[in-house]
C-alpha cells in the first residue's frame, strides 16, 4: 500500500492527535487525580511520537550517508565525504563491540565507543568553541562598520560594559562603578528584555500550534 | 482541573477564536499592514534574483526535534522552506534544506516533495535536497558549512532551533559574501545571530515569517491575534506596576487568593 500524505487523511489524523495530546493537558486527570481516557490516549500519543523520533534518527543516519555515497561516487571533494563515512563505519563498528561485549562478558560503560567520544569528539567541538568565541569577537567589532544603527550602537556599548565590568581586577577595585552599571544591567534591562522577548516567542509558538491544530499548517508535506 | 489549567484553558480558547475571527474577516478587509521587516524584504528581493541568475537557496531549519517548544520554530522554518521552494523552484539550482535532526530532516524532505508536487513539478524533485547534515550541533553546522560557502547559493536562510553554533554557520555566510537571514528561538543564540547575520530576527519577529511570505490567511489572523495579546500583556503589566506604586499589589494579591480559595 502506497502511503500517500496529501490525503485529507493524514490531515485529519494529524489533527486529531494534536486535539487529543493537548485535551490531556487539561482533562488528563480527574478531580480525585486518577487518570482519564484523554490523559491515556495523550500519553500513548507521545510514546509513540518519542519511538518515531527515535527511528527518524536512523532515518537522519540513512539521509547523511546517502548524500555523502553520492557525493564520493561524483568526486565532489570526495575526501571529506569518505572520511566522514569511514569515521561513520568505524564508529558503529566499535559501538557494536562494545555492546556485544557487555552482553557477552558483562563488562559495562561502553569503554572504546567512551574513548572515541572523550578523544575525539569531545576535543573537536571544544576547538569549535574556541572558533565560535573568535569569530563572535570579530563580528562584534565588525558589526558598527556592516550595520550601523541605533540598536547596533547600544548592542556594542552594553558589550563592551558587560565585558569590561566582568573584569576580576575591576569589580575588586575601589573603583568599581563599571560592575555596578554591569550588575544594573544584568538585572534590569536584561532581565526585562528577557521577559518581553519570551512572551512574544511565547505567542508565536502558541499561534504557529494553533495553526498545525487546524490543518492551516502542514509540516508533515500534506 | 486546576483554576490556572482553566485559565490556560480559556486563554489558548480565546486565541483559538480571535484567529478564527480575523481569518474569516481578513478575507472580506483589505490586506494585513505589516511593519517592516528588513530580513523579510531583502528575502523577497533575493528569491527574484535567484530565479534569475539561477542561485540557489538554502534553507536550514535547525537542529530541533519534534517534541518539545523548540519544534515550533522548526515548524516556521518548514513553512518559509514550502513558501521558498514554491518561489524558487523554477531556479536553474532549485532550493536546498538542512537539518541537525533526523525527524525534522524527513519533513523537510517531504515539504520539498509535497510542494514540488503541488506546482506539477514532481519530476524535478531531488531527495538530495533535503538532507541531515549532522545530528549533534556542532557536527550539524560543520556539515552545513559547504552548502553555505557553495559558489551556487545566493542566500541562506537560517530559520529554527540553532545554539551558538550558528555562529560558524553565520560567519561562513558573511565570509561567502551571501546574504544571511537567521533566527533562532535561543535566547543567547540570538544575541549570537544579532552579531553574525546579515539580517538578523529578534524575538518574535522568526514566527511572523509565513505572514510576511503571504503563506496564507491564518499567518496574518495570528499576527493579528498576536498584537491584541501583546497589548493585553502591555496593559496588565502597566497595571500592576501602577498597582504595585500605588501599594495596592498585597490587597489584590489577597483578593485572588480569596477568589482562587472559593473557586477551589
Amino acid at each position: 500500500m502506497k502511503l500517500n500524505f496529501q490525503t485529507p487523511i493524514s490531515v485529519a489524523i494529524a489533527i486529531g492527535v494534536g486535539i487529543i495530546v493537548l485535551l490531556g493537558y487539561f482533562f488528563g486527570t480527574n478531580a480525585s487525580g486518577e487518570i482519564t481516557l484523554i490523559g491515556i490516549l495523550q500519553s500513548y500519543f507521545l510514546q509513540g511520537a518519542v519511538v518515531v523520533a527515535g527511528v527518524a534518527l536512523l532515518v537522519g543516519v540513512f539521509n547523511l550517508t546517502a548524500v555523502h555515497v553520492k557525493r564520493i561516487k561524483q568526486g565532489d571533494k570526495a575526501v571529506y565525504s569518505l572520511i566522514t563515512v569511514l569515521a561513520l563505519l568505524l564508529t558503529l563498528l566499535v559501538g557494536a563491540y562494545d555492546l556485544a561485549m557487555t552482553y557477552l562478558q558483562g563488562e559495562t560503560g561502553l569503554r572504546y565507543t567512551r574513548w572515541i567520544f572523550e578523544n575525539i569528539q569531545l576535543p573537536i567541538e571544544s576547538s569549535l568553541m574556541a572558533i565560535i568565541a573568535i569569530s563572535l569577537t570579530y563580528a562584534a567589532i565588525r558589526l558598527l562598520s556592516r550595520r550601523l544603527n541605533f540598536m547596533s550602537v547600544v548592542f556594542s556599548v552594553v558589550l563592551i560594559i558587560l565585558l569590561v565590568g566582568a573584569i576580576p581586577a575591576i569589580a575588586a577595585s575601589d573603583f568599581n562603578i563599571l560592575s555596578s552599571i554591569r550588575n544594573w544591567i544584568m538585572s534590569v534591562p536584561v532581565v526585562g528584555g528577557t521577559r518581553g522577548i519570551v512572551l512574544g516567542m511565547a505567542m508565536g509558538i502558541i499561534a504557529t500550534g494553533i495553526r498545525i491544530l487546524m490543518g492551516a499548517d502542514r509540516p508533515y508535506g500534506g | 482541573m486546576t483554576l490556572f489549567g482553566l485559565l490556560r484553558l480559556v486563554f489558548i480558547l480565546i486565541f483559538f477564536g480571535l484567529m478564527i475571527l480575523f481569518a474569516v474577516s481578513g478575507r472580506s478587509l483589505p490586506g494585513v499592514k505589516l511593519r517592516r521587516i528588513s530580513a523579510f524584504t531583502k528575502l523577497r528581493r533575493v528569491i527574484g534574483l535567484a530565479v534569475e541568475a539561477g542561485s540557489r537557496l538554502h534553507i536550514s531549519v535547525g537542529d530541533g526535534g519534534t517534541i518539545g517548544t523548540e519544534s515550533a520554530s522548526a515548524f516556521v522554518g518548514l513553512s518559509v522552506l514550502e513558501r521558498l521552494a514554491g518561489s524558487a523552484s523554477t531556479s536553474d539550482n532549485p532550493p536546498i534544506a538542512s537539518a541537525g535532526d533526523g525527524a525534522i530532516g524527513t519533513l523537510a524532505q517531504e515539504t520539498l516533495r509535497s510542494t514540488y508536487s503541488r506546482i506539477g513539478l514532481s519530476g524535478k524533485f531531488d531527495p538530495d535536497t533535503g538532507r541531515v547534515t549532522g545530528l549533534t550541533p556542532f557536527s550539524y553546522a560543520a556539515g552545513t558549512l559547504p552548502l553555505v560557502s557553495d559558489e551556487k547559493t545566493g542566500a541562506n536562510v537560517l530559520l529554527g532551533h540553532f545554539g551558538s553554533e550558528v555562529a560558524l554557520i553565520t560567519d561562513a555566510g558573511e565570509r561567502s559574501g551571501n546574504l544571511t537571514l537567521a533566527g533562532t528561538d535561543n535566547l543567547p543564540a540570538q544575541a549570537v545571530v544579532f552579531a553574525t547575520a546579515h539580517e538578523p530576527l529578534v524575538g518574535e519577529e522568526l514566527y511572523a515569517g509565513g505572514a510576511y511570505l503571504n503563506a496564507g490567511v491564518m499567518h496574518d489572523a495570528s499576527l493579528r491575534t498576536q498584537d491584541i495579546f501583546r497589548w493585553a500583556l502591555i496593559i496588565l503589566i502597566l497595571l500592576g506596576i501602577l498597582a504595585k506604586f500605588l501599594g495596592l499589589d498585597t490587597m489584590i494579591e489577597n483578593l485572588i487568593d480569596e477568589l482562587i480559595g472559593g473557586l477551589m
